[in-house]
C-alpha cells in the first residue's frame, strides 16, 4: 500500500546524489565548538555543518538540539559517526582539546593537545584533502604549526584563529573609550595570541586619523590617558571571563564565524590570523604568528606587508623564538 | 590637555542620545537564557540587550563575553546587573530564570520552586518596564506564564509563554525529515500543554495544502500502519532525550524564542503556537494558559486563531486545563 509520502510527492530524480558545496566540519562540541556552530548556522554561510567529537552522547545531544531548531535555520546539521562523515568539507574548524584552566597559560596546554591532534588532523586531511584547516584550540599558534605538520597541507590552507579575537576585543575597548562603534575603529593586534601579542598602535585609526598622531605618547608609560591599558585589558580578557563564567565562548564563536564567512564566500577580507610567518619581518623559523591576511576560498590569499616599528618586530622575533623552543621539543 | 577623543571628534547633536527603541532583557543567564541572548543578537533584533541574574560573577562574565563579540554584532549596547534598574525601558522581557528539569523530572514537579523565584523577579521587571511584553520560558511554562500574569498585573495579551512553539518546531522538523522536505514546508501544529500532554492537530497537518489525513485517514491513531503517531511521541520525549545526552537543552529553545521575539519586535503579525490565556475558549472556564495559534505583533498577542479541533482534541485541552488548575489553585501568595 502506498505510503503518505508516496501519495504526497511525485519523485522526479530519485537517488540523485546531493553534494554539499560549502560544508563546514567542526571538531569538538565543547562550549567553543558549539558557539562556533550556532554563530555559523545563524549567519547562513554553510550548506552543511558536521560536528564530530569523541564524547558520543554529548555529540548526539548537541546535534539533536541544533536539529530541533531546523525550522529556523537554512543548513543541514549532522553528527559524524566517524571521520568519513566529514568528507568533502571546504573548511574544518578544530576546537578540540583541553581548555585553559584558571590561571593556566596557553603554553602549558601544549603536549596535551598535540596528542589529541595526532588523532584528528590526519583523519581530517584524509577525508577532505582540499579543505582549509582553521585551528582554534590553544595555544593556537603552536597548534596551527602542529596541524600544518600533521596534515601535510600547503601552508596557505592552514591558519589559526590567532589574534582575530584579540583585535576584536581591542577595537571594542577603543570604541567604548571613544564612544564609536567598534567597526569604525581600525586597529590590529598581531603576533602571538595571548600574553605576548603586539598592538600596532601606529596603524590604529578612526576614519584614517591615526590616534597616535593625536597623542604621540599613546603606547608609552607617559600617557595620562593610559591608552596602553587597553592592550593590557585585551590580554587579561580571556583570564577574566574564565574566572567569572568558567570559560569563554561567545566572542570566539562570533570571530570564527566571521573568518568562516570570508573563506566560504571568497570575500578577500583582511583579518589578523595565525599564518606561517617565516620569511617575514626577519623571522627564520617555521612558526605561525598573526599578521593581517587576506582570506578567501583558497585560504590565505595574501599577507599585508604592514610597516612595523623596530620594537614591534623585535617582539615578533622574540615570540617566534619562544614558540620555536617549544615546537622543537614536540613529538610529532 | 585635550584627550584623543576631543581632538578626534567634533560633537554635533547635543545632550544624551535617545533611549533604546527595541530593548530586550533576558532574565537568567543559564544555558537557556544565553542561547536566547545569542540567537536574538545574531538576528540583529535589539538595539540594547540587558541580562539579569542573581549569580554576579557568571553574569558579568557572560556580559563581557558577548561584548567582546561586538565587532560582529549590530547591538551597540549590552549591559548586565543583578539590580533590575538595568532592565528599564525594555520592550520585551524574556524570563528563563528558575531551576531546570532534572533527568526524569516532569515539568509539573518544578512548580513551587520556580514560583518563589518569580515572586522576586516579576514585580521588579514590571516596575522598570511597565509597557513591556513578557515572554515566559521557565518550566512548567504554562503554569509559570499564569503565575507571571498574576504577579505582573499586566493585561493578558502582554504575557506570553513560549509554550508549544518549540514542540511544533520539533514536530515540523521530524515530520519533514520523514517526507524529505524542509521543515518550513511542512505545516503542523502542536497545541495545548507544553510537554507530555501536548496535542498534535493531525487534521491540519499538510504540505502545500495537501492534507496528510486525507491521504491517510488513520494518521495519528493507533490503527495507523505507518505509525505516524510515533512522531508526536518523539517530540514529547525530545527534551528528556537531549537532557540525558548533553545535560540540558538550549539551542532549539533559544532559536524558537528569538523567532517569537522577531515577530514581537518587528510587528510581523505572524502566527505562532504560544501559551496564552484560554479561559472562555473550548469550554474552558478556568484561568489557565495553554498554547493556541496566536497572531503576534508589537502589542503582544493581538488575536487567536479559532483552530478547528475534533472532540478528542478538545477533550485533551480541557483535561490539561483541569490538571493545570488543580496545581495553580494551591499555589501560595499570588
Amino acid at each position: 500500500m502506498a505510503t503518505v509520502k508516496d501519495k504526497l510527492i511525485q519523485e522526479v530524480n530519485p537517488g540523485a546524489p546531493t553534494v554539499a558545496r560549502s560544508k563546514v566540519t567542526i571538531v569538538g562540541v565543547g562550549q567553543v565548538g558549539m558557539a562556533c556552530a550556532i554563530s555559523i548556522l545563524q549567519a547562513n554561510i554553510a550548506d552543511d555543518v558536521t560536528l564530530i567529537d569523541v564524547m558520543e552522547d554529548k555529540l548526539k545531544g548537541e546535534v539533536m538540539d541544533l536539529q530541533h531548531g531546523s525550522l529556523f535555520l537554512k543548513t543541514t546539521i549532522t553528527a559524524a559517526k566517524d571521520y568519513s562523515d566529514t568528507a568533502n568539507s571546504k573548511l574544518c574548524i578544530i576546537t578540540a582539546g583541553v581548555r585553559q584552566k584558571e590561571g593556566e597559560s596557553r603554553l602549558n596546554l601544549v603536549q596535551r593537545n598535540v596528542e589529541v591532534f595526532k588523532h584528528i588532523i590526519p583523519n581530517l586531511a584524509k577525508y577532505s584533502p582540499d579543505a582549509i584547516l582553521l585551528v582554534v584550540s590553544n595555544p593556537v599558534d603552536i597548534l596551527t604549526y602542529v596541524a600544518w605538520k600533521l596534515s601535510g597541507f600547503p601552508s596557505h590552507r592552514v591558519l589559526g584563529s590567532g589574534t582575530n579575537l584579540d583585535s576584536a576585543r581591542f577595537r571594542f575597548l577603543i570604541g567604548e573609550k571613544l564612544k564609536i562603534n567598534s567597526t569604525s575603529v581600525h586597529g590590529y593586534i598581531i603576533g602571538e595570541h595571548g600574553d605576548s601579542s603586539v598592538p600596532v598602535w601606529s596603524g590604529t585609526n578612526v576614519a584614517g586619523v591615526s590616534l597616535q598622531s593625536l597623542n604621540p605618547n599613546l603606547d608609552t608609560g607617559k600617557d595620562p590617558e593610559e591608552w596602553k591599558n587597553i592592550h593590557k585589558q585585551v590580554v587579561e580578557s580571556a583570564y577574566e571571563v574564565i574566572k567569572l563564567k568558567g570559560y569563554t565562548s561567545w566572542a570566539i564563536g562570533l570571530s570564527v564565524s566571521s573568518l568562516a564567512q570570508s573563506i566560504l564566500k571568497n570575500l578577500r577580507i583582511v583579518h589578523p590570523v595565525s599564518y606561517l610567518i617565516k620569511g617575514m619581518h626577519g623571522i627564520k623559523e617555521d612558526v605561525f604568528l598573526s599578521l593581517p591576511c587576506v582570506l578567501g576560498s583558497s585560504g590565505v590569499c595574501g599577507v599585508l606587508k604592514q610597516p612595523l616599528k623596530e620594537s614591534e618586530t623585535t617582539r615578533l622575533k622574540k615570540s617566534s623564538e619562544t614558540l620555536w623552543a617549544v615546537q622543537k621539543e614536540l613529538k610529532l | 590637555m585635550a584627550t584623543v577623543q576631543e581632538k578626534l571628534i567634533t560633537p554635533i547633536a547635543g545632550g544624551a542620545s535617545e533611549g533604546p527603541r527595541n530593548k530586550v532583557t533576558v532574565v537568567g543567564v543559564g544555558q537557556v537564557g544565553m542561547a536566547c541572548a545569542i540567537s536574538i543578537l545574531l538576528r540583529e533584533l535589539p538595539d540594547e540587550l540587558a541580562l539579569v541574574d542573581v549569580v554576579e560573577d557568571r553574569l558579568k562574565g557572560e556580559m563581557m563575553d558577548l561584548q567582546h563579540g561586538s565587532l560582529f554584532l549590530k547591538t551597540p549596547k549590552i549591559v548586565a546587573d543583578t539590580d533590575y534598574t538595568v532592565t528599564a525601558g525594555s520592550r520585551i522581557v524574556i524570563v528563563t530564570a528558575g531551576v531546570r528539569q532534572q533527568e526524569g523530572e516532569s515539568r509539573l514537579n518544578l512548580v513551587q520552586r520556580n514560583v518563589n523565584i518569580f515572586k522576586h523577579i516579576i514585580p521588579q521587571i514590571v516596575k522598570h518596564s511597565p509597557n513591556c511584553i513578557l515572554v515566559v520560558v521557565s518550566n512548567p511554562v504554562d503554569i509559570m506564564t499564569y503565575v507571571t500574569w498574576k504577579l505582573s498585573g499586566l493585561p493578558k495579551h502582554r504575557v506570553i509563554g513560549s509554550g508549544c512553539n518549540l514542540d511544533s518546531a520539533r514536530f515540523r522538523y521530524l515530520m519533514a525529515e520523514k517526507l524529505s522536505v524542509h521543515p518550513t514546508s511542512f505545516h503542523g501544529w502542536i497545541l495545548g500543554e507544553h510537554g507530555d500532554s501536548s496535542v498534535p492537530v493531525w487534521s491540519g497537518a499538510n504540505v502545500a495544502g495537501v492534507n496528510l489525513q486525507t491521504l491517510n485517514p488513520d494518521i495519528g491513531t493507533d490503527q495507523d500502519k505507518e505509525g505516524w503517531k510515533e512522531t508526536h511521541k518523539m517530540v514529547v520525549d525530545s527534551a528528556y532525550e537531549v537532557i540525558k545526552l548533553k545535560g540540558y537543552t538550549n539551542w532549539a529553545i533559544g532559536m524558537s524564542v528569538a523567532d517569537l521575539t522577531e515577530s514581537l519586535t518587528k510587528n510581523l503579525s505572524r502566527i505562532h503556537p504560544v501559551s496564552t490565556m484560554v479561559k472562555g475558549m473550548y469550554g474552558i472556564n478556568e484561568d489557565v494558559y495553554l498554547s493556541l495559534p496566536c497572531v503576534l505583533n508589537n502589542s503582544g498577542v493581538s488575536s487567536v486563531i479559532n483552530m478547528t479541533l475534533n472532540a478528542e482534541e478538545v477533550a485533551k485541552l480541557k483535561k490539561s486545563a483541569d490538571t493545570l488548575w488543580g496545581i495553580q489553585k494551591d499555589l501560595k501568595d499570588l
